[in-house]
């Protein structure tokens, strides 16, 4: 450019300071303090100890390595056996299928309240509303919660397990859906209004056409998270992995625990992995 | 053209439209004839638009008449007669070519009867499938609208309209997102859309657009009506008033 051409120099401005007002500082200073605030309560709370972590080594390595006064085996080597990892394959699909089936049963549920609680296909507040409060009931009580409600109710078992997901599916996707469905494009909605379409038939014509690569995008990425979440489910003895991993560590089996560790891990990263490429191709 | 005897497929009388305080549009006048393109020309925010979307019933208007096939409609009513085309197009692009025309229909469908995109009913695609004809674009039936091309789409739009059954077209800047081939290509089917017995108003930022593929040129100041002459006899001085900056005007609206 014409800069490098001759050899003056490009002309220069000083830069004004930023203008910063006392209040502004006074707000910095009173949130530093009350962050810090929290964290020494919680600090206090919580019981954190860092002399209690090292005092506790040993128990960490027998943990990790084994006892040798109790004959316990530690987690490391774990127990790679078949006679392990044959049944817990079978346990991963019980996992695997509570996520899935979990997801799939709550997309009527979502799909209703999403409807009902998006501005674009909603025009009666009191119905918006009441659609909005269920979905944030159900998001906000954990599928962990759920487990424990549908435990009772059904008993024990990957049913319990799938009912709880669910539950609380149907909260988060209706809202993630319904805020896709809120941010799709106006315009198709306005020239179908133009061309005489009732609200019914916008909604299904313009607006759920539109967002179904983000629907199908969100559901993928439910699945992923409520794979996860099963496996959390099986703790509350709905079954899978999650189970008997739980078992595992409660007749100290630690080895046995190991291999059940690495096999979620390798689920969890699969799914993951699996999921995430199947929405970038959606995104293209 | 037709002749001037017959009632207008179009009138307007003393349209008017506020938004707040601020007059947008003030006493318009416009009788439109089957056959006949009439473009709306003016600087940016002189009403055009707004007269469009008064008449489609998209915003409703604070005064005036407005008569369509001889039928008097009111303000925010949905007229079937009035069919809109927009500059940013709006078509639904994860859908086909034809279900986005089919949806022109839906005015006069019950919601059951085309629940989804796929559940048109068999006559309604056939008719869909001649408006595609129409604009050139049979051939393109089942492609999804966002692959097409920005001419393309604005056909399809424009089939969308055909399929609504309308009498009046309005065009609000259909050509302004489109190439200068794309845009002629689409200013010529509406004058054909004319020739066919449709009224078509189409609101154009173009001047040399207005002169080439329209009727009579209207022109609008600062929400009034300050220009409307057959495109003969209208001279550039009057176009280049229509957009020349009016300080005046600027300074009393701030």
């Amino acid at each position: 450019m014409s800069a490098t051409l001759d050899s003056t120099p490009a002309r220069r401005m000083p830069v004004p300071p930023r203008p910063r007002t006392a209040g502004s500082l006074v707000i910095t200073a009173v949130v530093i303090a009350v962050v810090v605030g929290l964290h020494v309560v919680a600090v206090h709370e919580t019981q954190f100890s860092l002399t209690e972590l090292i005092s506790g080594w040993h128990g960490m390595w027998s943990f990790l390595f084994g006892d040798p006064k109790t004959k316990t085996a530690g987690a490391f080597p774990p127990d790679l056996s078949w006679k392990i990892i044959g049944p817990a394959l079978g346990q991963c699909v019980v996992t695997f299928s509570m996520g899935l089936l979990g997801t799939t049963c709550s997309i009527p549920f979502a799909l209703g309240l999403a409807l009902l609680g998006a501005r674009t296909t909603s025009k009666n507040v009191v119905v918006y509303q009441i659609a909005r409060g269920l979905m944030s009931f159900f998001r906000s009580v954990p599928a962990f919660v759920w487990g424990l409600i549908f435990v009772t109710a059904v008993g024990l078992g990957p049913f319990a397990g799938v009912l709880a997901i669910v539950a609380h599916n149907m909260g988060v996707m209706g809202k993630l859906w319904s805020e896709a469905m809120e941010e799709a494009d106006q315009g198709p909605i306005e020239a179908l209004r133009s061309a005489g379409a009732s609200a019914a038939q916008t909604a299904t014509h313009a607006v759920l056409p539109s967002v179904i690569p983000e629907f199908t995008s969100l559901f993928l990425y439910r699945v992923d998270v409520n794979v996860r979440d099963s496996l959390t489910l099986g703790v509350i003895g709905a079954g899978g992995i999650g189970f008997v991993l739980t078992n595992a560590i409660q007749n100290f089996q630690f080895n046995v625990m190991m291999t059940y560790v690495l096999m979620v891990m390798v689920m969890v990263i699969a799914l993951d992995l699996l999921s995430a490429w199947l929405r970038g191709r959606i995104a293209r | 053209m037709t002749s001037l005897t017959t009632p207008p497929a179009l009138s307007v009388r003393g349209l008017t439209k506020r938004f707040g305080d601020r007059v947008v549009l003030e006493g318009f006048d416009l009788d439109v004839h089957a056959g006949e393109v009439v473009s709306l020309l003016g600087a940016n925010g002189s009403g055009k638009s707004t007269t469009l979307r008064c008449l489609s019933g998209l915003t409703k208007f604070d005064a005036g008449t407005v008569t369509v096939g001889g039928r008097d409609v009111h303000s925010g009513e949905h007229a079937p007669e009035f069919a809109m085309i927009f500059q940013k197009i709006y078509l639904v692009s994860e859908l086909s070519a034809l279900e986005n025309v089919c949806a022109g229909a839906l005015g006069r469908l019950s919601f059951w009867q085309a629940w989804m995109p796929r559940a048109f009913p068999a006559d309604v695609r056939e008719e869909a499938m001649a408006c595609l004809d129409r604009v050139g674009l049979a051939d393109r039936a089942h492609d999804r609208a966002g692959r097409l091309s920005g001419g393309q789409q604005q056909r399809t739009a424009v089939a969308r309209a055909l399929c609504q059954r309308a009498r009046v077209l309005l065009a609000d800047e259909p050509v302004s997102a489109l190439d200068p081939a794309a845009a002629e290509q689409v200013m010529r089917l509406l004058r054909s859309l004319a020739e066919d017995g449709m009224a078509v108003v189409t609101v154009l930022h173009q001047p040399d657009l207005a002169r080439r593929h329209c009727d009579r040129i209207v022109g609008l100041t600062a929400g009034r009506i300050t220009l409307d002459s057959a495109r003969a006899s209208v001279t550039d001085i009057e176009i280049d008033a229509l957009y020349a900056p009016d300080y005046a005007l600027e300074g009393g609206l701030a």
